[in-house]
């Protein structure tokens, strides 16, 4: 035995002794900042080696070196330091503070990265930190109530589906208001709707923001439209989204394991009838597990990232699943090149239920009592009607199936220490393909086919594909004089999208099989957009005495979606940034103890929406029909289409007190869109299809405020909070002449565009209470803005040692709302709350008292309350840390109705079109969520 | 080395000038959609305009027959699916149905035109019978604006011309269709507009030309089930099932659903111009003249090419005649309407037989008993409601007329709100019952039903009115 053992551990000991040859030793210290606390997670590598630690919670490290080798100790905002090993096993290092480091860069809207402080326009920042502490998988809800001046509004609480996102009010009849979004300076997919093409399942859509990957991201810049965007010109009115991802740090490797498990429970809170619940809602249990590593060394870093996750929702029939991976590196090729490159990778598979406006939604169905009112059953008719539902529910088979690849190369190349190129060349390739088996089985259940029937079944599959390459190369030139800075950036963008979309339908066929193969009759529809966008950017940024700013520039703009007779579109910006209290005089009197920042801006700048692509052009259409062809006029082409234009001015203010312990940004805007892209509708006598014309202007006011209050600062413990408020007048200032057109929702009950109105307002006719207590019918009555003119959301943070709690919040008010189930229940008969019976027996229809159906859309809404706590290394050497973190999702709501005013699926147009939100209607909420999660760091 | 450089600086200059561009070049984008150029002046463009034309008027008549239909006493809407205001005639200018009935109606006449200026001229291969039905088509649409609106623009933001108007178009374009090559439904459209203009003599002479080229034809709308356009009045009457959103009036109940599944190819098409309406006109015509005995053969005639027509058998078990609450509506074969058996089927026991292109209850024994008087009068018309259920033309022979869409009066100049044509026209006496025309009392226990008026005979009562009844 003893003989075995000492065989088996010789090359153990050979491998040792190798290694022992280089005399290491133990060298531990401390690390601390300028003022002489300790600094945890400080880098300490040794130069040359992979070999690294990093400090404790304590500041304290411990590493084996030789000694003559080289430590070297970095940290973000600090000078690096570096120390030759001696003798002493000991080394206490201090680091002092790094001025220009800690300057927080924005990248977002710049051509090249300009140091926040510079900068006229605001930017919403979420660090990593607190993209960690967020349970959630999907862009829009991570930015949900964490951004303060957004609004983001979760349409419906089934797996994948959109949110209508906005800032600045509603700026463009013809698009979604959905944000660029940009992932290391790549342009990717950001449809926020069903596409052209896409399988209608009554509302509820699965959304490209659904598979934005997620995962390793360092931080998320948002800029709003206006100035901050006039340098990516084309779309970029609705604002910009960029996603900056993890790339590895130089230092020590580190990984992390961590394992979510989480309950969804359906919200209960907004249903009319509580046997809906009992029908089909069920808690389902989602699960997740993620990987990453990072390290590096001065030379090369990387990062990885990976995750599965699964949940089978708040009901008998949703199910997700998302597969994701992305790595990261930087590497330094040589002293002036540098390389970054990123990769990801998105699987996202999930179902849908049927929704709202289609008969067959079980949803909407029941909310809408269109086979009764279930509280009025007896218990056995409900035990029919469940068995019923669940039988339908089962044969439900709506799927969407996603991958998505993202790329991007970025390669900077110092000239020289002031003059820097920067080449960026990325591309994001989705493909998604989407079935609905309507199967004869199902079509029996729902009693659209007579029982026994087995010919009829129906298969849908959607394919679409799009893909944008984005390149773009920029010089940026940094000069300095004793009391003057410049900035100058020169530079080119280029990106081209393209949108496939197949339709492919096969009917008359058998149960059992998804190959359209087996359908005796089988048709298809193609569907293309492809654009393609150039332009040409410069801005300048001049510092004056390291105090006031001024910028300016602007892009030169081109775009394949513009008529014949259009030029290029020169959009100008320029701002000034004013930071008072960084004059030394400011700095060494008094006042600053107390007011620690006084900062004015001031900009003017204009950026694009453009119209879909191929708008321009008259086409003629040529339908099969009856298996021939038929040709028909299709578009009537507009040689003078241009993108709107959306000029923006705004002033801001910002004051910070007490060491910016108390910090509040408030910020007035206006922005006007000009050529405003409407689609009226044509004279119904000119028999043509309705063209989309530059003839509008839309106006946008408002105040943005944000108070950020770190209310306890000790070396334990800290709380902050944070508010916002925020408000948006909108106005139509001009419809070129053209009549009121409806852009969502029905024509008798609609979201309109008209002179004198906001964008989207809701419109129909209402029943006026007369003097003789008759009824006056008033069509075309004007009954609210869709867009609550009052919003902002809210957060608390609490630190103590290694716990964290922290909580956010949105909310708005002062808009309108159809409770479009509402109006289904009172056309069945079931319920008539709050109309006058003198109404109801004039039997007159619904839709001529729509007044009746319309709320207001109030709401508070709590989205998170999270902790965490971390439990050191306890488990050492196995783990350096691990983390406990508890969340819940959706947990309060309050609202002004007996409704949720955002489930608004059925309120999102079709692929371009307008989401008014102004259409409460048949799909659950975004269901309540109970997640714990377990990381381990090694 | 001499060659070495030049071949390295041959290579280099063909790689300069080759098609390697493309490779670089991205900005170019193309439109995968027809332009112009690729239909007007091509060879055979002619015939696929003219299935182009076939298939707007499937377009249209799937705006026109669910308007036309809900706001007779034919159907009454019991969902929520479909127009929520013409079956109390709550004929709105604000009502998009109006929008796009409208434009539906005066596509066909642009697409007509089109055809007739730019694209069968420039077609090689353009032929007289193609030309003829660019002609009929045009008529066929100023046909539509005379039947359903009062006023209506016969050209793009043009003045509005009153029905009548329209009427004496679709006649000019109907003969210059007969012209060029002659058809019997040309002849019976043309009989169509003479009848609702009350020109008798011109009708009468109509009818015989049609009836004399073909005495049971029949034209049809086709529709395409699986690319579309399907039949939306089929969806409404039968593919939408369990939803009952249509209900008949009982005493039409063995009528319905005319239209109903054919396959998956094509759906069930509308019979709008056959040879059955002739014999109605004509009878009509002949009561007129007091002639009872032409008047009887006609009728016996009508009844004879019914009997040729096409009956199918179908499973309708998942209609049940619900309003609201299953059941509610007469729908089994004992029941008596109006004290008439026979009227409605038994839908739950086994497969109906539904006459899908014309049904009428109208007997020979009818016929022999038929007077020249009111009774006779009312008689035809309910034959005529029988006959052409589902097919748009009750709404016609009640006078009532649409109105034009709200977009049309702000965009157009030579239109201003209270213009002829802006205001719905509905008979007084017909306004007078709207509120009846679908009504009906039914007894479950005693199995007897009844409708709450007979608006035949309202119509006959008023059959000196100019708004009804024509040739009285």
């Amino acid at each position: 035995m003893k003989q075995k053992l000492t065989l088996m551990l010789t090359p153990i000991l050979v491998l040792f002794m190798t290694f022992s040859f280089a005399q290491e030793k133990k060298v531990t210290g401390v690390v601390t900042d300028q003022g002489g606390l300790p600094l945890p997670g400080v880098s300490v590598l040794v130069v040359g080696t992979t070999n690294g630690t990093q400090t404790d919670f304590d500041g304290n490290y411990t590493i084996n070196v030789s000694q003559g080798q080289t430590l070297r100790y970095s940290y973000l905002g600090q000078k690096t330091v570096s120390m030759v090993v001696g003798a002493s096993a000991k080394m206490d290092v201090q680091l002092q503070e790094d001025a220009e480091a800690l300057e927080e860069v924005i990248v977002t809207g710049q051509g090249s990265g300009i140091a926040r402080r510079k900068l006229s326009t605001t930017v919403d920042v979420l660090d990593a930190e607190d993209i960690d502490k967020l349970p959630a998988n999907q862009i829009d809800q991570l930015l949900q109530s964490t951004t303060p001046s957004a609004q983001i509004r979760l349409s419906s609480g089934q797996p994948g589906t959109a949110a209508i996102i906005r800032t600045r009010g509603p700026i463009s009849a013809a698009s979604s208001a959905t944000p660029v979004v940009i992932i290391d300076g790549v342009r990717v997919d950001n449809l926020n709707s069903n596409p052209q093409l896409g399988i209608a399942t009554g509302g509820a859509n699965v959304s490209a923001l659904a598979d934005i990957p997620v995962e390793s991201i360092e931080r998320i810049e948002y800029i709003k439209g206006g100035a901050a965007t006039t340098l990516y010109g084309a779309d970029a009115a609705n604002g910009i989204i960029q996603i900056i991802t993890k790339k590895g740090k130089d230092g020590k490797s580190a990984a992390f394991f961590e394992s979510n498990v989480g309950v969804i429970n359906a919200t209960k809170d907004f249903l009319k009838y509580d046997r809906t619940a009992d029908v089909i809602f069920q808690p389902g249990w989602s699960q997740q597990f993620r990987v990453g590593l990072s390290g590096g060394s001065e030379k090369f870093t990387y990062n990885f990232g990976g995750s599965l996750y699964k949940d089978d929702s708040y009901n008998d029939i949703n199910e997700q699943i998302r597969r994701t991976f992305t790595f990261g590196l930087t590497a330094k090729v040589t002293d002036k090149l540098r390389y970054q490159g990123s990769f990801s990778f998105v699987n996202f598979e999930s179902n849908l239920d049927y929704n709202a406006n289609t008969s067959f939604s079980r949803f909407s169905n029941l909310e809408g009592s269109a086979r009764g009112a279930t509280d009025e059953f007896t218990d056995a008719e409900f035990a029919e009607e469940t068995a019923r539902y669940q039988r339908i529910g089962k044969l439900v088979d709506i799927s969407s199936t996603t991958n998505r690849i993202t790329a991007s190369n970025k390669f900077i190349y110092d000239i020289d220490e002031n003059f820097q190129v920067n080449a960026t060349l990325g591309i994001d390739n989705r493909n998604t393909v989407q079935e609905e088996l309507l199967s004869n089985a199902l079509q029996v259940e729902l009693g659209s086919v007579a029982p026994g029937t087995t010919d009829q079944g129906e298969l849908t599959r959607v394919l679409r594909s799009a893909f944008t390459v984005t390149t773009d190369i920029n010089l940026t030139h940094k000069a300095y004089t004793d009391n003057l800075s410049f900035v100058s950036i020169l530079g080119g963008q280029f990106f081209r999208s393209s949108d496939r979309q197949n339709r492919l339908n096969g009917s008359g066929g058998v149960d059992g099989t998804r190959s359209l193969n087996n359908f005796s009759e089988q048709t298809f529809s193609d569907f293309v957009l492809e654009n393609s966008n150039y332009g040409l950017y410069f801005l300048e940024n001049v510092g004056i005495y390291d105090v006031a700013f001024l910028e300016f520039g602007g892009r030169l703009d081109k775009n394949t979606i513009s008529g014949a007779n259009t030029d290029p579109l020169l959009l100008p910006k320029i701002g000034l940034t004013y930071n008072l209290s960084d004059h030394d005089f400011y700095i060494n009197s008094g006042i600053s103890d107390v007011v620690s920042t006084i900062k004015l801006r001031a900009n003017y700048g204009e950026a694009t929406n453009f119209a879909q692509p191929f708008d321009q052009d008259k086409t003629f259409a040529q339908n099969p029909f009856l298996g021939g062809p038929s040709f028909t006029f299709d578009n009537q082409g507009n040689e003078d289409l241009v993108s709107e234009r959306v000029k923006t001015t705004e002033f801001g203010l910002e004051l910070g007190f007490f060491s910016n312990r108390l910090y509040l940004s408030g910020t007035r805007y206006m922005g006007i869109t000009e050529d405003a892209l409407f689609t009226p509708q044509d004279p119904p006598s000119s028999g043509q299809a309705n063209q989309i014309q530059n003839i509008g202007e839309v106006e946008n006011k408002g105040y943005e405020f944000a108070l950020n209050a770190t209310l306890i600062q000790k070396e334990k413990q800290n709380l902050s909070i944070n508010l916002s408020y925020n408000t948006n007048e909108n106005l139509v200032t001009d419809s070129g002449g053209a009549p009121p057109f409806v852009v969502g929702g029905f024509t008798v009950l609609g979201s309109v565009v008209e002179e004198g109105q906001s964008l989207g307002y809701l419109r129909g006719t209402a029943a006026i209470l007369q003097d003789d207590g008759t009824y006056a019918f008033e069509a075309n009555t004007a009954l609210g803005d869709t867009f609550a003119p009052n919003f902002g959301s809210m957060g608390l943070n609490y630190t103590y040692g290694d716990f964290n709690f922290y909580a956010t919040a949105d909310y708005q008010f002062g808009g309108k709302i159809t409770d479009l189930s509402f109006l289904l229940r009172h056309l069945r008969g079931t319920d008539d709350t709050g109309i006058p019976q003198e109404l109801i027996d004039l039997g007159t229809s619904p839709f001529n008292y729509v007044n009746y159906f319309v709320f207001d859309n109030d709401f508070l809404k709590v989205r998170n309350i999270g902790a965490s706590y971390n439990f050191g290394d306890i488990a050492k050497p196995l783990f350096s840390n691990i983390r406990l973190g508890v969340t819940v999702t959706n947990p309060f709501n309050w609202t002004a109705g007996t409704f949720d005013p955002e489930t608004t699926g059925s309120g999102i147009s079709a692929q371009n079109g307008f989401a008014s939100g102004g259409f409460a209607y048949g799909t659950e909420s975004a269901p309540r969520t109970y997640i714990a999660s377990l990381r381990f760091e090694f | 080395m001499k060659k070495i450089i030049i071949i390295c600086t041959a290579i280099f200059i063909f790689s300069c000038t080759g098609d390697f561009g493309d490779v670089t070049d991205f900005k170019d984008v193309e439109n995968p959609n027809l332009s112009e150029t690729s239909v007007v002046g091509q060879p055979n463009s002619a015939s696929i305009w003219l299935t182009g034309l076939e298939r707007q008027l499937a377009l249209v008549f799937n705006e026109t027959l669910v308007l036309s239909e809900l706001g007779s006493d034919n159907y009454v809407n019991t969902q929520t699916f479909f127009n929520q205001f013409m079956d109390g005639l709550e004929i709105q200018i604000t009502d998009p149905d109006m929008r796009d009935t409208q434009r539906q109606i005066q596509r066909l006449r642009e697409l007509a035109v089109f055809g007739i200026a730019e694209v069968g001229p420039g077609d090689p291969n353009y032929d007289a019978e193609t030309e003829a039905e660019f002609n009929f088509f045009e008529g066929f649409s100023y046909l539509l604006s005379g039947m359903y609106f009062s006023a209506l623009p016969q050209e793009p933001v043009g003045t509005p011309i009153p029905s009548a108007q329209h009427y004496q178009n679709a006649v000019v374009a109907f003969d210059a269709a007969i012209a060029i090559n002659a058809k019997a439904e040309y002849y019976l459209a043309k009989a169509r507009a003479n009848y609702y203009l009350g020109n008798k003599s011109e009708a009468i002479v109509a009818a015989n030309a049609a009836l004399a080229i073909d005495t049971a034809f029949d034209r049809t709308v086709l529709f395409d089930e699986s690319n579309g356009p399907s039949n939306t009045f089929e969806d409404a009457l039968y593919e939408r099932a369990t939803f009952d959103d249509l209900q008949p009036l009982p005493t039409l109940d063995f009528l319905d659903p005319k239209y109903s599944f054919l396959d998956p190819n094509e759906d069930a098409p509308v019979h709008y111009l056959k040879a059955e309406e002739a014999y109605l006109i004509l009878a009509e015509a002949a009561l007129s003249d007091n002639d009872i005995v032409a008047a009887r053969a006609n009728l016996t005639a009508l009844v004879n090419l019914v009997d040729t027509r096409e009956v199918r058998t179908i499973d309708d078990s998942i209609e049940q005649r619900s309003q609201v609450d299953e059941g509610s509506r007469p729908d089994n074969a004992d029941i008596i309407v109006n004290g008439r058996t026979g009227l409605v089927l038994d839908r739950q026991s086994g497969q109906v037989n539904i006459a899908s292109v014309s049904g009428t209850s109208l007997t020979t024994d009818d016929i022999a008993a038929m007077q020249d008087d009111d009774a006779g009068l009312s008689l035809l018309y309910r034959t005529r409601q029988e006959v052409f259920i589902a097919e748009g033309l009750r709404f016609v022979d009640m006078g009532v007329k649409l109105v034009i869409d709200e977009n049309e009066i702000l965009i157009n100049e030579n239109i201003n709100e209270g213009d002829l044509g802006t205001t719905p026209v509905i008979p007084s006496f017909i306004s007078a019952v709207v509120a009846d025309l679908d009504a009906i009392t039914y007894n479950i226990g005693t199995g007897v039903a009844s409708t709450s008026i007979n608006l035949n005979d309202i119509l006959v009562a008023n059959k000196s009115s100019d708004q009804v009844v024509p040739f009285e």
